[in-house]
């Protein structure tokens, strides 16, 4: 029975997340040209001379691993199939993966582990406090919806589905060009976190760091939120005409007792679908305000990476939102059992 | 909510020396991502390592020509054989490392034998630098020596000056590599002293830890967070400053220069607009032009423009049958419309050009040839003269090999996500589909797009090149030998690779001008490619900057000469 367990919730789960990062490795592998990334570069240097790109050209692909074959067998249409060994890309992967390695950058030569810690520096502080800020303000407006007039609960859900029907661009710019802006409010920053130069006290720094990130933050709040509310207004909305509702008004409770005491707990359940992704959205950064910020976050690594095929950074990136995923899963299993101990999964 | 934040936070809000009138704040769209000096291969890498190190010789756009930096004079030089020349330099008597010791022969042998070490991953400066086989020191004069370099073409000698010299005493102060010699260290991989110094080189770690490395430039590095922000500031005590009069390639006035890393356009525009920057290069038209027509802009900011040598081509792959006869291509080229291209893209300001040499370097542009003319009636004529006749249907055909006939249809690939080559590519459309010719047009992302030019699958392409005003060297480019690898087209002629080898050669300026402009005048018959324009690199700086010492070389401007106005100079 424990062994069924463990297979069911550690087991299959990284049987599945081994199967996703093969499958993407031997893709991206396979459908794009391992010389992209060297050429790219080597074109715009003039003072290489022909012969010498050629054989530049090798000796890098050559000491990315690049010129092996790909996976143990391969197929010609003329020779069929055939057994390529263990010295292929696949293989050497696959082996510094489970010694935690994820080998080197392409283009910057440094361990993608450093880069991805180095990155997740800067995006956690970002992506854990929107995302406190929007629990937070989701579970105040979507129960205080429930306290007041029918009429302007309407009015703010429908505000709510328009600003949850806007891209995530479209509000980071927007905030940028109302609260960043010379020509209008000009409160913050509009880039980074600042320099070594601005020297604060000790006592400031969190200060400081919230002064640069409120756009950010408050970009990716006014992103997230609006589902959140929506998800939760509707399911406190059905279970506030359960007969356990009635049963507790009717024991004199208030409105406000009945939504936190009694109807929330049960209404949290679908929420915590949506709470399952957020783990790995953390991890995964947000591409659209770490480059519109310029915060050298995991979402700016990854595009960057995709960008310039620098394969290692990407699948390193993968790695880790797939480990991300599988670890919110197994939490979100055990976060349905405490909401309701009747749940069996 | 944003209110209270901002009232909240703004008693946290930084003090801003990093905004003190010493400090130049430049903007960058990419980080350096790599500070070794052997190793350097971007942008932001090539401005940041030519601050804190020194070659010996350097690109000056004004003189159109590589000039001594840490070399005394420019070397000299003297052919071996057929195959081989000696490059003779001489170290400048003034050019010391910072603990006071001088800049030595010994030092550029050490840096030398590094860049041909085995197990470093610097693969690229060994296949750049290769061609010095050796390295002899001169006995009665420590300053002096001579490189034996393969090959006898003046681009040679000079990219053979064009390395930063790393400190012996720095790297290798017991000197364990002066007993191997530079041929033999390439061989050398068992010797221990070696081995022991590659591994004491890689644990330095100097493309993350660039401070670890002294080098004879101006800047030391002050600080460094990757992808946010990099400062260097100005040695208290630098070598060049003993010089009466330094050149412009030893000069260096600001005390700290600060390279914000911001990818988005617009943010980077508002951080200049709200002075968190002061200088802003390669700026995209549209913005640029914004900001020059905004009063309150004009200001506040200064507007620069410098002739680059990057050109828009559009390329033909003469492999294709259709495709194969220059007059097909000439008929082609007749239906881009030039002039409103450049205003469409790039907002009227580039400069068109005969061919690939700028217009700037007009020693050797060939300005008798007439500027390409949007021109349909000419196309048709030009199509005509190529035997493509008009169907009824409006389409075009010619007789083809065997009995299929050659109908002519075009796709036109390009890089996704560039507004200008989408543009080209519409304009050539909408225009030849007005004569009847289909046009398809095929985005790409680049790396895709890249693999397509070299398998020779495209028809037309459209492709941003680099040259630069130092070497003429177009093998790659359009030599049979190049085709494959830096010749997409495809094209070559025994006239042209006999051109481009004479050009190589070339030492004689008049030669070189006689023969660069008959390599035009064939290129403007046979286009294998059609020159569109020269773009113009676009850069505001604050106007608390003096006035912005501007390059048509990457990136634009020269950080080490940019001045505050003196007290005197603003009264």
């Amino acid at each position: 029975m424990k062994a069924r367990t463990a297979w069911r919730y550690l087991g299959r789960p990284i049987v599945a997340a081994w199967l996703v990062v093969s499958i993407l490795f031997l893709l991206t592998r396979a459908v794009s040209n391992n010389t992209s990334f060297i050429q790219a570069t080597l074109e715009a240097d003039s003072r290489l001379q022909l012969a010498e790109r050629e054989q530049l050209t090798q000796q890098l692909l050559h000491r990315s691993g690049l010129d092996r074959p790909l996976f143990y067998v391969s197929f010609h249409p003329i020779t069929g199939w055939q057994w390529q060994g263990i010295h292929n890309q696949y293989h050497a992967w696959a082996s510094r993966l489970l010694h935690a390695d994820l080998g080197l950058s392409y283009r910057s030569q440094n361990p993608v582990s450093e880069l991805l810690v180095e990155a997740l520096r800067y995006t956690l502080p970002l992506t854990v406090l929107a995302a406190l800020l929007s629990l937070g303000l989701g579970l105040g407006v979507a129960t205080g919806l429930h306290l007041t007039s029918p009429p302007r609960r309407t009015a703010v859900l429908t505000a709510l589905q328009a600003l949850q029907a806007a891209p995530l661009f479209l509000i980071a710019t927007g905030l940028l060009l109302l609260f960043a802006n010379p020509d209008f409010l000009d409160w913050f920053p509009s880039f980074g976190l600042g320099t070594e130069e601005e020297t604060t006290a000790w006592w400031q720094l969190p200060g400081r760091q919230l002064y640069y990130l409120a756009l950010p933050v408050f970009s990716l709040v006014l992103v997230s939120t609006p589902p959140l509310i929506i998800q939760l207004d509707g399911a406190l909305q059905q279970e506030l005409q359960q007969l356990y509702v009635v049963t507790a008004r009717a024991k004199g409770a208030s409105q406000r007792q009945v939504i936190w005491r009694h109807a929330l707990r049960n209404a949290f359940l679908p929420t915590l679908t949506l709470l399952s992704e957020l783990l790995p959205n953390l991890v995964a950064g947000a591409v659209v305000v770490e480059v519109l910020f310029a915060l050298p976050g995991m979402g700016r690594l990854l595009a960057e990476a995709a960008a310039t095929q620098d394969h290692p950074v990407l699948l390193g990136g993968v790695v880790l939102i797939v480990v991300t995923r599988v670890v919110a899963q197994l939490l979100a299993d055990g976060a349905y059992r405490l909401a309701d101990p009747r749940i069996r999964l | 909510m944003l209110v209270w934040a901002s009232v909240g936070l703004s008693a946290c809000s930084p003090t801003s020396s990093g905004t003190t009138t010493e400090n130049i704040r430049i903007h960058w769209a990419r980080d350096p991502e790599n500070l070794d000096p052997l190793r350097v291969d971007n942008p932001s890498s090539f401005e940041v390592t030519n601050l804190l190190h020194c070659s010996l010789l350097r690109g000056n756009e004004a003189m159109l020509d590589i000039v001594p930096w840490l070399a005394e004079s420019a070397p000299v030089t003297r052919l071996l054989g057929d195959s081989l020349q000696f490059v003779t330099y001489r170290l400048r008597p003034e050019a010391t490392w910072d603990n006071g010791s001088p800049i030595l022969a010994q030092d550029v042998a050490f840096t030398l034998k590094v860049m041909n070490a085995p197990g470093l991953p610097i693969e690229r400066s060994q296949a750049t630098f290769g061609f010095i086989r050796d390295i002899q020191l001169d006995k009665q004069d420590p300053r002096r020596f001579t490189l034996v370099c393969a090959g006898q073409s003046a681009d040679r000698a000079k990219i053979s000056g064009d390395f930063s010299i790393l400190p012996e005493y720095a790297l290798d102060p017991q000197g364990s590599l002066r007993s191997v010699s530079l041929p033999a260290i390439g061989k050398s991989g068992t010797q221990p002293a070696v081995q022991k110094f590659v591994q004491r080189y890689a644990a330095l770690d100097l493309a993350r830890h660039p401070e670890r490395l002294p080098g004879c430039g101006p800047y030391t590095l002050k600080s460094w967070q990757p992808g946010r922000y990099l400062t260097l500031r100005r040695k208290a005590h630098w070598w060049a400053d003993t010089l009466p009069t330094p050149p412009a390639e030893l000069q260096a006035f600001p005390s700290q220069l600060t390279y914000q890393v911001i990818p988005d356009a617009a943010t980077a525009t508002l951080a200049l607009r709200r002075g968190e920057l002061d200088v802003y290069a390669m700026m995209p038209a549209t913005q640029f032009s914004r900001l020059q027509q905004s009063a309150s802009d004009k200001e506040k900011l200064r507007f620069y423009t410098a002739d680059s040598y990057e050109f828009l081509t559009v390329n033909f792959n003469v492999r294709r049958p259709m495709l194969r006869d220059a007059l097909t291509r000439q008929a082609l080229s007749h239906l881009l419309n030039v002039p409103a291209l450049i205003k469409a893209t790039q907002q009227g300001v580039a400069t068109p050009s005969v061919g690939l040499i700028s217009p700037r370097i007009k020693a050797y542009y060939h300005d008798s040839l007439p500027l390409l003319t949007f021109s349909p009636t000419q196309a048709t004529t030009l199509l005509g003269r190529a035997k493509w006749q008009r169907q009824p249907d409006g389409s075009w055909q010619r007789p083809g090999t065997g009995n299929t006939p050659e109908r002519l249809q075009l796709t036109i690939s390009y890089r996704a996500g560039e507004p200008s080559f989408e543009t080209v590519a519409l304009q050539f459309r909408s225009a030849a589909a007005a004569l009847g010719i289909p046009v398809q047009l095929v985005a790409a992302e680049q790396s895709r797009l890249s693999q397509q030019l070299r398998a020779g699958q495209f028809d037309l392409a459209i492709r941003n090149l680099a040259g630069n005003p130092f070497s003429y060297d177009f093998t790659p480019l359009l030599h049979s030998q190049g085709i494959g690898v830096g010749n997409m087209t495809g094209f070559s002629s025994p006239l042209t690779d006999q051109l481009i080898e004479e050009i190589v050669v070339a030492t004689d300026p008049a030669q070189k001008a006689r023969l660069l402009r008959k390599f035009q005048l064939v290129m403007a018959y046979e286009r294998p490619f059609t020159v569109l324009y020269f773009s113009k690199y676009r850069i505001a700086a604050s106007r608390r900057l003096g006035e912005l010492p501007v390059t048509g070389l990457m990136p634009g401007y020269e950080a080490h000469r940019i001045q505050l106005p003196t007290e005197a100079s603003l009264q």
